[in-house]
């Protein structure tokens, strides 16, 4: 799981990352700041598991990704079965050039969580 | 610019940038202190304020920042105190009234607080985000009947208002009333599923009532969905636009009229954008201020569940380490609900896959931009 993160870590534009499960454990992490990574885990599975009521009735079929942008970062939370894998991202980072480095580390988390 | 002036904006500026590389390294209250004397020294306290919010949210046991803080936030709250006042005698609404009585009540002036509660009552009386000003107002006062009595009122006029409807079933409880409390509970679930904390709050209401814990049947019947079936949906082509006028205490043809017009073609503007399904203003209670939905679209449920979702990311996005929040998406597998801060409001764009990221994200910053300059 590391070395998937390890990898994710050095595409531009990402400050890093972490795989949680859905009672928000660290599984994995790898983040080249300061982060309390426990409390980011907590809060990521919280908001994702309200997220999911929230998307059944929105009618978006099953949530993919959450992604918020703040004033300081941008940070993506992506379903990836389960686990949740969350990435620290650049304010200003391009989610759509990021796409197939992202959606190469869900699945790679995604397998390696079934091992 | 003077050479000297333009030195001395040189090295803030020079300053600012090299703190925020420190920070997003290894943070301590003392860089977040600096930052925040950097930005006031650049002429930017409104920045310098957010900074030391994020600083103490991070580190909140560190009291020199706390007292900055809090410092600051008085600050804040004096300038838009100020702000709300002029825009009440400009372009009366009913939000500013119960934002401006808020804001008397975080400084502890409670009758100021009642006084603009109650003109904002007479201005707009079927506006429940006021009610729920004096129902707070009670509470801290602990008169369980008066504030039952706002609480009750707030609810009437907006059954999808989360903090009057907990706080109301919190004075329920007082009064010895925790099947009632139980039930408003139940309402909170219904737009808010698994939220922990009324959760927690209902399993107590639940067994002080001598109840069973099972959710009732009206909390698994939420599970049915307030969005139609979007190819059917679009296939219906029923729309139906709605704005703040609809609450209409105000008269055709004054400057509140005008605004809510504006916001509510800036709402159908954006709905035009391909691939958008619907489109929907809610203000900071939960109270839909402008939409453009579908016919078959139950508005004010959409708006409490797009107001949980937000309540949900804003209040973690300095933990989460993004600072304060600005937007959000959310990515299902056969569409997209984007969330934008627009001034106190949040925008909700319902998005299917045909839709173009960059037209759509432009339509949003047009918007935002002509609801923050009006």
């Amino acid at each position: 799981m590391q070395s998937i993160l390890a990898k994710l870590n050095k595409t531009q534009g990402v400050r890093g990352s972490m795989v949680v499960n859905r009672d928000g454990i660290v599984v994995a992490a790898d983040f080249s700041v300061d982060l309390d990574e426990t409390g980011i885990g907590a809060v990521a599975s919280s908001i994702l598991a309200a997220l999911e009521g929230a998307v059944k009735r929105i009618k978006i079929g099953k949530l993919k990704r959450f992604v918020i942008t703040g004033n300081e970062n941008k940070v993506a939370m992506v379903d990836t079965g389960p686990t949740i894998l969350l990435v620290i991202l650049d304010r200003e980072a391009n989610m759509g050039l990021l796409n197939v480095e992202l959606n190469e580390a869900v699945a790679e988390v995604a397998a390696n969580a079934k091992m | 610019m003077p050479l000297f002036d333009f030195l001395t904006n040189w090295r803030t500026s020079s300053k600012i940038k090299s703190l925020e590389a420190q920070l997003r390294g290894r943070p301590t209250p003392q860089i977040y202190l600096q930052l925040a004397d950097a930005y006031k020294q650049a002429g930017n306290s409104h920045k310098a304020a957010q900074i030391l919010k994020l600083g103490a949210s991070r580190f909140p046991s560190a009291p020199e920042i706390s007292r900055r803080q809090a410092e600051a936030e008085k600050i804040e709250r004096e300038n838009e105190k100020r702000r709300l006042k002029e825009r009440i005698q400009t372009h009366p609404n009913q939000i500013l009234y119960a934002r401006l009585a808020e804001l008397y009540k975080a400084d502890g002036d409670i009758d100021r607080t009642v006084e603009i509660a109650e003109a904002g009552i007479k201005a707009f009386p079927r506006y429940g985000g006021t009610y729920m000003v004096l129902g707070q107002v009670f509470i801290d006062r602990q008169d369980w009947d008066k504030a039952c009595s706002y609480l009750e009122k707030s609810v009437e006029l907006d059954k999808y208002n989360y903090m009057a409807l907990k706080l109301l079933a919190q004075v329920y409880m007082q009064l010895g009333r925790p099947a009632d409390a139980a039930r408003r509970l139940e309402d909170i679930l219904y737009f808010a599923p698994g939220d922990e904390a009324i959760l927690e709050l209902l399993k107590k209401a639940k067994e002080a009532a001598g109840e069973s814990i099972e959710p009732a049947a009206k909390v698994s019947s939420a599970e049915s969905s307030v969005f139609p079936d979007p190819r059917k949906a679009s296939a219906s082509g029923q729309r139906k636009t709605i704005t703040l006028g609809r609450l209409a205490d105000q008269q055709a043809g004054s400057p509140t009229a005008a605004r809510d017009r504006a916001l509510n073609e800036g709402v159908v503007v954006i709905r035009q954008v391909e691939g958008v399904d619907g489109v929907i203003l809610v203000d900071q209670y939960g109270l839909v201020v402008a939409a453009d939905l579908d016919e078959s679209i139950d508005e004010g449920l959409a708006g409490a569940l797009i107001t949980n979702v937000y309540r949900t990311a804003s209040g973690n996005a300095a933990q989460l380490g993004v600072g304060v929040f600005e937007e959000g998406l959310i990515e299902g597998e056969t569409g997209n609900v984007h969330l934008a801060q627009v001034g106190e409001m949040i925008l909700a764009v319902f998005a299917n896959r045909k839709v173009k990221m960059g037209l759509l994200e432009k339509s949003i910053r047009d918007f935002a931009m002509s609801v923050i300059e009006s």
